[in-house]
């Protein structure tokens, strides 16, 4: 087993609306991420993924709110820290963020340099600029920038171009754990691919050490990420290796996110295209009992009534033990499948 | 639609808006219902007479009269010696009446005439005073006499026959008259202006001239923003480039300029209230021009609208269905807001004299102009003009709330 | 270098387009009162100078407007003597202050505006944009107490302002002088005694036009700042580990930039407001000899007013045009494109 370079435990994070209405978001999340792993997160959109995105970080500010739980970045528990040190010591060097719209994310009118300047200028304040220069001079050529992009505005760049600068950005001071919130999605295929590129360079050149990549798209994780956690409605439901998640779901959410997606991986072919009916809870009043309950159609009164704990089972591909969070057994889930 | 209203009517600023703009429209309702006097008719004889109740001298004098044990001395004489005055009396009474200055006290008038009189005399040692400050002197103390004396006051009329002064009346100083027994009395709340006229009557009237003068001016200008905006966006090509090299040329062309070329042009007789307001709404298009054309570029490519031409409905039908109700809600903005404009572009020519011709109406910006023309400022009338610029704050402070309300309701980002 | 073509490119059509523009606005500014019916200005020519006495004045008058303005030829004629004059600088005698010329009537009252105008609006727009800045930052009372009464205060006309200051400071509490651009008694001289009074002259119009430019310009950048205080590029910044301090910079100046350009497109607008203000104050501007003009029925005096605003508006535009050119990347990047 690896070193740990992130773990969390029992996360639990809201945002408060413009009404002053709770959503908890994040309630209650745990998971561990070793030294050169990656760890992909899906689910549907609102489910809390973007929302465990930034809370990951550490660093806070309205309408996010921290509630309780731990974060440990390399044996580190930063939970505790005041937020201008998480902000000095730990955001960029020790965890960095990849943002949801790389098209907005950098300043429009500002220089890429300059910005570069601002980003390590927060951690070294005595780095010349041409230090700076230099560092994200080689860094641009490794993932395969032109030079030229530094000395541009945001405006001049293309989107593809744009979401790699913020890649090539956010990785500049090597953090240990990266968290890229959907950096594909709004981009075209060839650029998708270049995007997914450049995260495995960044892996295999050791500029990043782990790296959390959440997105809607199942199929996209199969290929990118070691290890897949599906979340719903603010706590993960269902954690295993690519290859499980996507081939032997044991969890009906899970089961049915991959039914609901097109899916061009042979064997995944044959499921039938599904969507699932209904809607998540409301997470202003999370329900008592299983959140998928309601649009489950395996579910019991039990389920209803009371609250879920996740079951750690082992795990056929790895060393480590995969997670569920249903009443049904693994044999009692394999059986229901198999007769459908 | 009704849901739509129901959140404009949420958005506190457009309800505090709203209530300002319609308290004001209202009012320029009720109000002649309840004063019907003309607006312009001109009560007073001379200028700027202070806010107050008047009543008739003459009936006054004429009405049945009560004897009141009132001490009418004290109360008149605090407000008829000035405070210079007081002063001076104090500078002689410590330096040539012997009097020590810790005794004399400003405030109580009483004591200080009491004083006055035991000490004050004419022919008194004065070193070191001017022959004018003597005779200044003199005159305070004849006035103070006068204000002391309680001699009746001696009303007599003139015999036709024989044009000698015969007494008709004694009036004492303890004698009252109740207000309500004379006949020709008239408030005026906010005084009356330089020709006379009841400045709150001319201002109910005023600023619903001003009104007007604002909704033609915007409709006008609605009216042809929408247009030329509507053709421009969904026309596109050249017909978009020629609309908008004469926009743009028209956005950088002050309109101020236009509108004074114009309004001077067509000649002081024939700029009546209407005109005015018609040649403020051709000069002040553009803004919408742009911002409907924009708004009709991002629809032109929509879903809906695509359909509809695929369809084969008419553009005619495309505009008036599938583009126009998606605008809505900037026309309504936009025309708010060219009320608002419109109603200071006629104050600022009005100032000018370029206003509506003054003889039969009354706008804000005409009594605006009057006040100024004839230095209510410099003669302290206030009521005369801060009434109107706060009127013409009042509607341009409504209307902009309604606009900013609606902003927020329909471009959710901007709200905080 | 690129950017230098593309930048000369940018320069070269708008100046040329503004040239396009200022010529259009001199003909409209020629033809508009021409095209009414029963062609005031002849008609005025012949009524402004009914009140003069002078018989020899009078002929003088209408002499030299005939052979100036050319009435009895057709309008293209009219419009060619005309412009040709008005290059020169050569707008005729005055209708109302005869002898003097209207050149030289524009000439005694265009710096006075300029130097009022100008350094009020700048003025009122960086405090304007500072104010609204601090109360997108600050919220809370600030901006509770500080924005309604600033929504209020930019609702007023500038001559609303200008008549509540002279009430106030000059009349009330007599701080300031009420009327004219210096003491009644002095002549125009290089001494502090003139200078001081200058100065104290002053005061009440330029804060006029201060005030009521802070008003629009603070909810302007409030709304703007708060706009991009919302932005992306703030979230992944913060996340990055800058500094709030330092991300409140970009968000400034960013919301700043769209402020030049509303200040170009509400200028004339401005200046408009501006110049009736100098009435209140008689401040010896434009804006007081255009009333003067309008009252004296002075037509070429009221038209070279016009035609001076005219090409005062159009370079304040213009030269925002060219900075916002230099500052702002974005009209740089399409520039390129």
């Amino acid at each position: 087993m690896g070193k740990v370079m992130l773990e969390v435990k029992n996360l639990k994070t809201k945002y408060v609306t413009r009404q002053r209405e709770d959503v908890f978001a994040v309630d209650g999340v745990s998971l561990k991420i070793e030294e050169g792993k990656s760890l992909g997160v899906a689910g549907e959109s609102g489910c809390g993924k973007s929302t465990l995105a930034l809370s990951l970080m550490g660093y806070y500010f309205p309408p996010l709110h921290y509630i309780s739980g731990d974060i440990i970045v390399d044996g580190n528990n930063i939970s505790g820290l005041k937020p201008d040190d998480v902000r000095k010591k730990i955001l960029g060097t020790e965890i960095a963020y990849i943002p949801q719209a790389a098209m907005n994310a950098l300043n429009p009118t500002q220089k890429i340099i300059r910005f570069i300047e601002d980003v390590i200028h927060v951690h070294d304040p005595k780095a010349t600029k041409k230090d700076i220069y230099d560092l994200a001079k080689e860094r641009f050529a490794i993932l395969g920038l032109p030079e030229e992009v530094l000395q541009k505005h945001a405006v001049e760049l293309s989107g593809g171009m744009k979401q790699r600068t913020v890649i090539a950005i956010s990785t500049i001071l090597s953090p240990k754990v990266l968290i890229a919130d959907e950096p594909s999605s709004a981009l075209d295929v060839t650029s998708q691919k270049m995007v997914i590129k450049m995260m495995r360079d960044l892996m295999e050149k050791g500029f990043i050490r782990s790296m959390i990549f959440i997105t809607h798209e199942l199929p996209l994780l199969y290929n990118v990420t070691d290890d897949i956690m599906v979340m719903y409605a603010g706590q993960i439901v269902e954690r295993g290796t690519a290859k499980e998640m996507v081939f032997d779901p044991l969890h009906p959410y899970t089961k049915g996110l991959m039914g609901s997606i097109i899916v061009p991986e042979e064997g995944v072919r044959e499921n039938k295209l599904v969507a699932i009916p209904g809607t998540p809870p409301n997470l202003k009043h999370p329900p008592k009992g299983c959140r998928f309950a309601d649009r489950c159609k395996y579910a019991t009164p039990t389920c209803m009534a009371m609250e879920v704990p996740a079951l750690e089972v082992p795990s056929k591909e790895s060393d480590r033990d995969r997670e569920y969070r249903c009443l049904m057994s693994v044999r009692k889930i394999r059986e229901v499948y198999e007769n459908e | 639609m009704k849901n739509t209203l129901r959140q404009v009517f949420h958005s506190p600023k457009f309800v505090i808006g709203f209530v300002i703009f319609a308290g004001l429209l209202l009012t320029t309702i009720i109000y002649p219902l309840i004063v019907t006097t003309d607006p312009l008719e001109m009560v007073g004889n001379g200028n700027f007479f202070k806010p107050g109740t008047y009543v008739s001298v003459k009936d006054a004098v004429e009405g049945s009269r009560y004897t009141l044990n009132i001490d009418a001395k004290a109360s008149s004489i605090g407000s008829k010696i000035s405070a210079e005055d007081k002063e001076a009396m104090k500078e002689w009474l410590t330096k040539f009446g012997g009097v020590a200055e810790a005794d004399i006290d400003l405030e109580d008038v009483e004591g200080l005439i009491g004083l006055w009189e035991a000490n004050y005399s004419e022919g008194a040692d004065q070193p070191g005073l001017t022959a004018s400050k003597k005779k200044y002197y003199v005159r305070l103390n004849n006035n103070i006499d006068g204000i002391l004396s309680d001699n009746d006051v001696i009303i007599a009329r003139e015999n036709p026959e024989t044009g000698e002064l015969e007494e008709s009346a004694s009036i004492g100083s303890k004698e009252y008259v109740n207000t309500k027994d004379v006949a020709n009395r008239r408030t005026f709340i906010l005084g009356t202006d330089n020709f006379g006229r009841d400045v709150l009557t001319e201002l109910v009237d005023a600023t619903k001239t001003s009104l007007r003068v604002g909704l033609i001016a915007g409709m006008i200008a609605t009216l042809i923003g929408l247009f030329l905006g509507l053709i421009s966006g969904y026309v596109g090509g050249v017909v978009d480039d020629i609309i908008m090299f004469v926009t743009n040329m028209f956005t950088v062309i002050p309109s101020f300029v236009l509108l004074i070329l114009i309004s001077y042009s067509v000649g002081q007789n024939a700029r009546g209230v209407n005109l005015v307001g018609i040649i403020i709404g051709i000069t002040s298009w553009t803004w919408t021009t742009r911002s409907v054309r924009s708004q009709v570029i991002s629809l032109r490519n929509r879903d809906h609208v695509n359909l509809s031409k695929l369809s084969g409905h008419s553009m005619m039908r495309i505009v008036l269905t599938d583009i126009l109700p998606y605008l809505a809600s900037y026309v309504v903005m936009a025309f708010i807001l060219q009320i608002s404009s419109g109603i200071l572009a006629e104050a600022q020519l009005s100032m000018l004299g370029l206003g509506p011709s003054s003889s039969t109406t009354a706008t804000l910006g005409l009594m605006m102009n009057w006040a100024t023309a004839y230095a209510a400022p410099l003669n302290g009338s206030w009521w005369a003009y801060f009434p109107v610029v706060i009127t013409i704050a009042l509607i341009a402070f409504s209307l902009n709330l309604m606009n900013t309300g609606l902003d927020q309701v329909f471009n959710p980002q901007l709200r905080d | 270098m690129k950017y230098l073509k593309g930048f000369k490119k940018y320069y070269g059509q708008k100046i040329i387009w503004y040239l396009i523009t200022l010529l259009f606005a001199i003909v409209l500014n020629f033809v508009l009162p021409r095209l009414m019916p029963g062609d005031p200005v002849a008609s005025i020519a012949a009524g402004s100078v009914s009140g003069m006495t002078d018989a020899t004045a009078i002929q003088k008058v209408l002499n030299d407007y005939a052979e100036k303005f050319g009435v009895n030829e057709p309008m293209i004629v009219q419009f060619g003597i005309w412009a040709k004059n008005a290059i020169r600088g050569d707008f005729g005698v005055s209708f109302g202050q005869y002898p003097r010329t209207v050149a030289d009537i524009i000439a005694s009252s265009v710096g006075w505006t300029l130097a009022l105008q100008l350094p009020a609006i700048i003025v009122g727009w960086i405090l304007g944009n500072l104010l609204g800045a601090v109360a997108a930052y600050i919220k809370g009372a600030f901006d509770k107490v500080i924005l309604p009464v600033f929504l209020f205060v930019s609702n007023f006309p500038a001559f609303g302002m200008a008549i509540i200051l002279l009430t106030v400071f000059g009349i009330n509490l007599k701080w300031f002088p009420t009327s004219g651009g210096y003491g009644f008694d002095l002549i125009p001289n290089a001494s502090w005694e003139f200078v001081r009074s200058v100065i104290s002259h002053y005061q009440l119009p330029f804060w006029s036009i201060v005030l009521i430019t802070i008003g629009g310009q603070a909810i302007g950048m409030r709304s703007m700042a708060i706009y991009e205080l919302n932005a992306d590029y703030v979230k992944y910044s913060r996340f990055l580990g800058i500094k709030d301090r330092k991300i409140v910079g970009y968000v400034f100046r960013n919301a700043m930039l769209p402020q030049i350009t509303g200040l170009a497109m509400s200028l004339g607008t401005m200046m408009g407001g501006a110049l009736v203000a100098e009435i209140i104050f008689s401040y010896p501007g434009i804006g007081s000899t255009l009333m003067t003009a309008v009252r004296g029925q002075d037509y070429p005096l009221i038209s070279a007013c016009t035609l001076i605003i005219t090409v005062m508006v159009l370079l304040a535009n213009l030269f925002v045009e060219l900075i916002y050119g230099v500052i702002d990347p974005r009209v740089k990047a399409a520039q390129q494109d």
